[in-house]
């Protein structure tokens, strides 16, 4: 994914610096992480962005890469690499964030849909250490096109997957019902960013450079109009992308 | 229950599948034809069409669920990556009205591809973008998450940092990168 360049070491570096990380532990490695992340400088406010929506727990900007206009990042504010890291109460609201951008992406950028995407691992196209969810506002024929072949997995792999992964599911289960109930959370206090922000870019390094642009967008409608057809747009909207799908 | 739905006749268990985990509001199953063995499928029992139709409550289940299976697909496949995808409308690829996400364990060289080409957008375009986000969720995005719901599943236990002991633990792997 298209957030971060690759830095370059020498072998030498990378063999001193995996030495170091050796003898860490895993609190100094995320103490470590977290000084080298990028995303948690965004978030503390030391390297500009445009932040679209923040709260007490997350936030959400445009990504300076996107695969289409309204490309955003949702990260918790806290530091994690990857998802199976993030506590459960952290989980939810980062996806309910997920669900209004997509939600108001739908209505404001007046596209048909989203992606909405999570890596985890290198293998998976993750470059950044900071775990981030990205939803892509689509449109048709927006030439974006994302690849998941469909293999014939053989009745005794799925037979054997399946027990697998449910035993090892179950187990999760059995050690969540021993715990305690966890109080949720529960934001208090959301606001939209109302700074300006300069229009400086949070990377300079843009390689393959391409200059296709985009058509310019119409001009915002008025907010009093808009509030005016909020509650019925937002209706339409859905039922049209829902209908399209069949679900009438 | 919807008529003629595949995925709720699934989660009704009225068409055989493999099923990996279930709650009170989810259901998971395997792709049989899957990017990669262990793809697997996470959804509602109720229908819901797309991700801004499911109640908050149920997306809680939903991710948690996934979330459970990714790190499961991490242990006991011995995978070098995850992904969570979701197609949500036509134009994002959606065949089926039914709200699923996917889980889809990487390897190097699977043949998925989840990457795109950045388009290059210049500032009055991106200025134009924000704006409009920031109208729309003022005007209407805030209260959505006003109140997150309870997690019935969750524990605190289990939530905390895991234990990281050994040198091949795939949390451990990703504290490592080289950044």
């Amino acid at each position: 994914m298209a957030e971060q360049p690759q830095q370059q070491m020498s072998e030498e570096q990378v063999k001193a610096l995996q030495e170091k990380l050796k003898q860490m532990s895993p609190e100094e490695l995320k103490e470590f992480q977290k000084k080298q992340c990028i995303f948690c400088q965004i978030i503390s406010g030391k390297v500009q962005s445009r932040k679209v929506y923040e709260d007490e727990h997350v936030l959400a900007i445009l990504d300076i890469n996107p695969a289409n206009p309204g490309h955003l990042l949702i990260m918790p504010k806290e530091h994690y690499s990857i998802m199976p890291q993030i506590p459960e109460e952290e989980v939810t609201h980062i996806f309910l964030a997920t669900k209004t951008l997509s939600n108001a992406s739908l209505r404001a950028l007046e596209v048909q849909g989203s992606n909405i995407i999570v890596a985890n691992g290198v293998a998976a196209g993750q470059r950044a250490q900071h775990f981030m969810v990205h939803l892509i506002p689509r449109k048709d024929n927006d030439d974006v096109n994302f690849e998941v072949p469909q293999k014939t997995i053989p009745e005794d792999e799925l037979q054997k997957v399946q027990k697998t992964l449910s035993e090892s599911l179950g187990a999760k289960v059995e050690q969540a019902k021993q715990g305690a109930v966890p109080t949720p959370l529960v934001p208090k206090e959301t606001s939209v960013v109302e700074a300006e922000f300069k229009e400086k870019p949070i990377k300079k390094q843009i390689k393959n450079k391409k200059t296709k642009k985009l058509p310019k967008k119409k001009a915002i409608k008025k907010t009093k109009q808009k509030k005016q057809t909020e509650q019925k747009q937002e209706n339409v909207n859905l039922d049209d992308i829902a209908d399209i799908l069949g679900a009438k | 229950m919807k008529e003629g739905c595949l995925l709720c006749q699934i989660a009704a268990e009225k068409i055989p599948s493999y099923k990996v985990y279930e709650d009170d509001l989810v259901i998971a199953v395997l792709d049989v034809n899957g990017a990669n063995p262990g793809h697997c499928f996470v959804m509602p029992k109720e229908h819901y069409p797309i991700l801004e139709q499911v109640p908050d409550n149920v997306l809680g289940n939903l991710f948690i669920a996934a979330n459970k299976i990714s790190s499961a697909i991490f242990e006991a496949l011995k995978v070098q990556g995850t992904n969570i995808f979701l197609r949500n409308g036509i134009p994002a690829g959606q065949t089926v009205a039914h709200f699923m996400i996917n889980v889809i364990p990487r390897q190097e060289n699977d043949g998925v591809n989840l990457q795109w080409k950045p388009k290059q957008l210049n500032e009055e375009e991106l200025s134009t973008v924000e704006l409009k986000f920031k109208e729309e969720i003022k005007n209407t995005g805030v209260r959505a998450i006003e109140s997150t719901p309870k997690v019935e599943t969750a524990s605190k236990e289990t939530t905390a940092e895991p234990v990281i002991d050994d040198e091949d633990d795939y949390v451990m792997k990703q504290l490592k990168r080289i950044p």
